[in-house]
């Protein structure tokens, strides 16, 4: 089992939010994850980095340095002062060994260890196509351009990727139905 | 839980799909639709079955809760869950994308007007009935197997005549035969799709079931001795040729016979006594006869009798005017009338006097169980001799049948044995205004009732009286182009504007579509093959298996036989 890079610091039956242990250090958007055991999976739909303490915003530094490194090599205090959130959907967890493609029956408890799940996990997890329909629904702005990282990198994580970005493009059609225009652009983005 | 009847989709695949499809897969499920239109099954999007696969007037099994159906395919269509693929259809270079629209948002829709319903009962041996409802929402469809087939349309068998395959399927389709001759039928195309091959085939079928004798007027002279089949340039057998020992050959024109290599039975000769004023006024049109001229005849048969027609000719042109005075009838109508009847005089078949009597020589062979086929050779290009000599015979005839069965009826005598009239070009008999002084407007009409039936061959069934048409029992159609036929030949049948796709969509050659009494649903046919050595043995080998005769009165079968074996071999 990978080390944990985050820790939940807030769930509901739907999304959960993690906190990074290191700054800059989340999975990417679209990456599955997996929280606890027995485990939830959940996709990463947003990510930030913001002040650790909301009362105090963060400055601009940068007027007399050369460069971005410049600026945190000279306030070594900003990676002390930021901390790396981000917000993932539960797509599915493990019951009995078994991933099941449904809503955990309890949100992940605050503190769970969240870890990026491994390629040979993601190919397991993605056999399934069920999961898009969580991220289908999971409303505008992002759900689209999340769908499509996700695509994108379970795709990379598959021996199989282009059939399974076919099969995908099936399933992502048969949940919109009524709505080819949105599934032509996930499927063209997914494949860009 | 299935009976038995239908298979179950996973039994052994009959059909011919391209590629043979497998049947075990449903092609989609129901999802929409009603009785009278039939309904509407979506197209798996799995892809195994495209809908280019599904071809109209093919068969298909609907696996209802209750009930497993039988129906036919009416139409195809294209549909889709999102009217903006219309307006903005997905790029066609990218197999990807179309992949995952086509059987999602794209998809496939078959009609299918399910005909026939079989209960789902265990072990149960009922036959398939008319279907009276339909199949619940999203039953699996599966394409037909030969199984399938073959337990709508019944096993070849003596009553069931083998007439051709269900399209894109290698298995048989057979017609009832008893249905078929119980009340007259008739037999569509236009000119060049087969219609002389599917006559062929079924008078060969009427020979197998053996209940009914056939008297045809072989216009072209095509169905007694050898015809010729244009597209493959090759001459085919006749009737006589292939049952010599059940079918007789009479002509009118022996001369033509006898150069074709064929050996008549009988030489027809008709006496202008056999001929009635009302056989001329058949004829008006094509004699260009006016109202008058022609019930000018009339008038001449009540001043001469029974030989008014060879009285009348043997006048010369210019004792017309005192004739006509004498008549009390308009000069210049008798003129024509006598100038038109002349043409008569250039047909040897017909002689002066009463001295033959053709009509009673057919019905002695008919009576022995015999087919007669009589041959125009020469004349059949003459629509006048065609009308005239198949108008007097028929009536003849007809008038014998109906004294036997009211003889019968009367417990004198049996019934006369069952007779089919084949008439060619029936329009021209059977047209709105002179179907109701023809013949075979009354045998149409009659059904039944007296043993004859008709079975009528053309290539415009809009010419013909519609009440003669409605009388028809079953319908064999082949390619038909104007709208007015396809009208006419699918008027008072259920189900005839989907039927109306499929005869719009049969291909020129070989294939028909038949519904009707000798059919428990429409189907689509590829005849069978006649013309062959192999299709000879296949036609006469079931036939020569059955019955060679009807009994006479009284007689029992082993007499039968044995009167038979004196007829063949003397």
């Amino acid at each position: 089992m990978s080390q944990p890079l985050a820790e939940v610091i807030g769930s509901d039956s739907r999304l959960l939010t993690a906190q990074c242990y290191d700054l800059y250090c989340s999975p990417q958007l679209g990456a599955l994850v997996s929280v606890g055991d027995p485990k939830v999976f959940a996709v990463v739909q947003g990510i930030r980095t913001e002040p650790l303490d909301p009362g105090r915003p963060v400055l601009a530094r940068g007027r007399d340095s050369g460069s971005v490194e410049d600026i945190y090599r000279n306030n070594p205090q900003i990676e002390r002062l930021l901390t790396t959130r981000f917000d993932a959907l539960i797509v599915g967890h493990e019951v009995d060994g078994r991933l099941v493609q449904l809503l955990p029956p309890f949100p992940p408890p605050i503190h769970s260890f969240v870890r990026a799940c491994a390629t040979d996990e993601v190919a397991r997890f993605t056999d399934n196509l069920d999961f898009c329909r969580f991220l289908l629904g999971s409303g505008p702005p992002m759900a689209d351009e999340v769908m499509v990282a996700c695509l994108r990198h379970a795709a990379n994580c598959r021996p199989d990727g282009d059939d399974f970005i076919k099969r995908a493009g099936q399933a992502i059609a048969s949940e919109s139905v009524g709505d080819s225009v949105r599934m032509a652009a996930i499927l063209r983005r997914a494949r860009l | 839980m299935t009976n038995g009847f239908f298979t179950n989709g996973s039994g052994t695949n009959g059909s011919g799909f391209e590629g043979g499809l497998p049947s075990s897969l449903p092609m989609g499920s129901v999802v929409g639709g009603s009785l009278t239109e039939g309904v509407e099954i979506r197209l798996n999007p799995t892809g195994d079955i495209l809908i280019e696969d599904v071809k109209v007037g093919t068969f298909v099994t609907i696996q209802g809760q209750r009930y497993r159906f039988f129906g036919v395919v009416t139409d195809l269509e294209l549909n889709s869950s999102d009217a903006r693929l219309r307006h903005s259809p997905p790029d066609s270079n990218d197999p990807v994308l179309l992949e995952a629209v086509s059987g999602t948002m794209a998809y496939g829709v078959v009609s299918v007007l399910p005909n026939m319903a079989l209960p789902l009962i265990s072990g149960s041996d009922e036959r398939p009935v008319a279907a009276k409802t339909v199949p619940s929402h999203f039953s699996p469809a599966f394409p037909a197997t030969g199984a399938d087939v073959a337990a709508v349309f019944g096993q070849e068998d003596d009553r069931h005549f083998w007439i051709g395959a269900p399209l894109d399927m290698d298995t048989r389709v057979c017609l009832d035969l008893d249905n078929l001759v119980r009340r007259s039928f008739g037999v569509f195309g236009k000119s060049g799709t087969g219609k002389t091959f599917l006559t062929r085939l079924l008078l060969v079928g009427i020979l197998q079931g053996g209940e009914a004798s056939s008297l045809i007027f072989d216009m072209h002279s095509e169905y007694g001795w050898s015809g010729q089949d244009s597209d493959r340039d090759r001459q085919v057998k006749g009737l006589k040729q292939l049952f010599p020992s059940r079918v007789s050959t009479f002509t009118l024109d022996e001369d033509s016979s006898r150069r074709r290599g064929s050996s008549p039975d009988e030489v027809v000769r008709i006496g202008y006594g056999e001929i009635e004023p009302e056989d001329i006024e058949l004829l008006k049109d094509n004699l260009n006869l006016s109202d008058v001229a022609a019930s000018a005849a009339f008038n001449l048969k009540q001043r001469f009798g029974a030989n008014w027609l060879g009285e009348f000719l043997q006048r010369g042109g210019a004792e017309m005017g005192e004739l006509a005075d004498d008549l009390g009838v308009n000069r210049a109508a008798l003129g024509a009338l006598h100038n038109r009847l002349s043409r008569f005089q250039r047909f040897p078949f017909l002689e002066d006097g009463n001295r033959h009597n053709a009509a009673a020589t057919i019905i002695e062979h008919l009576e022995q169980g015999r087919h007669v086929v009589l041959e125009f050779g020469r004349y059949g290009r003459d629509l006048s001799a065609y009308i005239l000599v198949s108008n007097l015979l028929s009536r003849r005839i007809h008038e014998r049948y109906v004294e036997l069965k009211e003889a019968a009826e009367g417990g004198q005598g049996s019934d006369p044995r069952p007779l089919v009239i084949v008439i060619e070009e029936a329009h021209r008999f059977l047209s709105p205004s002179i179907a109701s002084q023809t013949t075979f407007a009354n045998i149409a009409r009659e059904l039944r009732k007296y043993n004859v039936t008709l079975m009528v061959i053309d290539q415009r069934p809009g010419s013909i009286d519609s009440e003669v048409m409605s009388q028809l029992g079953t319908r064999f159609t082949c390619a038909l182009d104007n709208e007015r036929d396809i009208d006419a030949v699918l008027s008072g049948t259920a189900g005839s504007r989907q039927l109306r796709g499929v005869l719009a969509r049969l291909e020129e050659k070989q294939q028909a579509l038949i519904f009707g009494h000798a059919v428990p649903m429409p189907v689509v046919v590829h005849t069978r093959e006649y013309g062959t050595p192999e299709s000879y043995a296949e036609l006469t080998a079931r036939v020569g298996a059955g019955p060679v005769a009807a009994a006479r009165p009284g007689e029992t079968r082993e007499e039968r036989v044995e009167r038979e074996i004196d007829e063949l071999f003397g």
